[in-house]
């Protein structure tokens, strides 16, 4: 599954969905709110071209490395500090596919899906930069 | 011709998440984003700089497609375009 949602998530929940009897291991990477000193942040969306680079990188991801099953949550909203931003649970036969293609997934993300994040401190606000224009 | 500009993160803040334009036919991004600079004094300063030339750091869609530096220029907008502007992304 591919989605971004307001709501939170289960790892564990979807880690046992991608089980399957072709599936040897199973790789995931769980984002979180990190205390930076923030009270809170935002994370907004261009939602119907996030999903469609979610999707697209998910392709590649499956044309790139020998795997089963891409899932991709990413969280929009306002979140705070230890809640979950974003999930990816890469199955696949072998551990070596499943581990290089879930590093390639968040770098990917980073790289060009349209979220962007506003961190709120007691004494305002900012946007977090990004790394690629 | 109507053209629906959305923009995200800082640049809503300053441009508004949805604007509608009318443009002459056979405008371009660099027109776009002469309109929308002219806006208001905080617009310009996000868009564009001191030649008028487009800031380096934003990033367009058109119709959902990423436009790439080199074919800004290029680009000609259509009757019911969808063009998004939006800041380098920060998700993950």
């Amino acid at each position: 599954m591919i989605t971004i949602t307001h709501e939170d998530f289960d790892p564990g929940a979807y880690i046992d969905a991608a089980r399957d009897r072709q599936i040897g291991g199973i790789v995931t990477f769980t984002g979180i709110v990190r205390d930076d000193g923030i009270t809170a942040i935002e994370l907004e969306a261009f939602r119907e071209a996030a999903l469609q680079e979610l999707e697209a990188i998910g392709e590649e991801a499956r044309s790139r490395y020998a795997i089963q099953s891409v899932d991709i949550i990413h969280r929009i909203g306002t979140l705070s500090v230890g809640d979950h931003i974003v999930l990816i649970v890469v199955g696949a036969s072998h551990r070596g596919d499943a581990f290089r293609a879930c590093e390639y997934i968040i770098d990917r993300i980073k790289e060009t899906v349209p979220i962007w994040k506003k961190e709120h401190l007691e004494e305002g606000s900012r946007w977090v930069p990004g790394e690629h224009s | 011709m109507k053209i629906t500009v959305r923009a995200f993160a800082r640049f809503r803040e300053v441009v508004g998440d949805v604007t509608a334009l009318d443009l002459p036919e056979g405008s371009g991004l660099p027109a776009l984003l002469a309109a929308l600079a002219s806006r208001s004094d905080e617009s310009r300063d996000l868009l564009v700089d001191e030649q008028g030339t487009i800031r380096e750091h934003i990033i367009f869609m058109v119709n959902r497609k990423r436009v790439s530096r080199s074919a800004l220029d290029s680009i000609i907008l259509a009757e019911g375009d969808e063009v998004a502007i939006y800041p380098p992304v920060a998700g993950g």
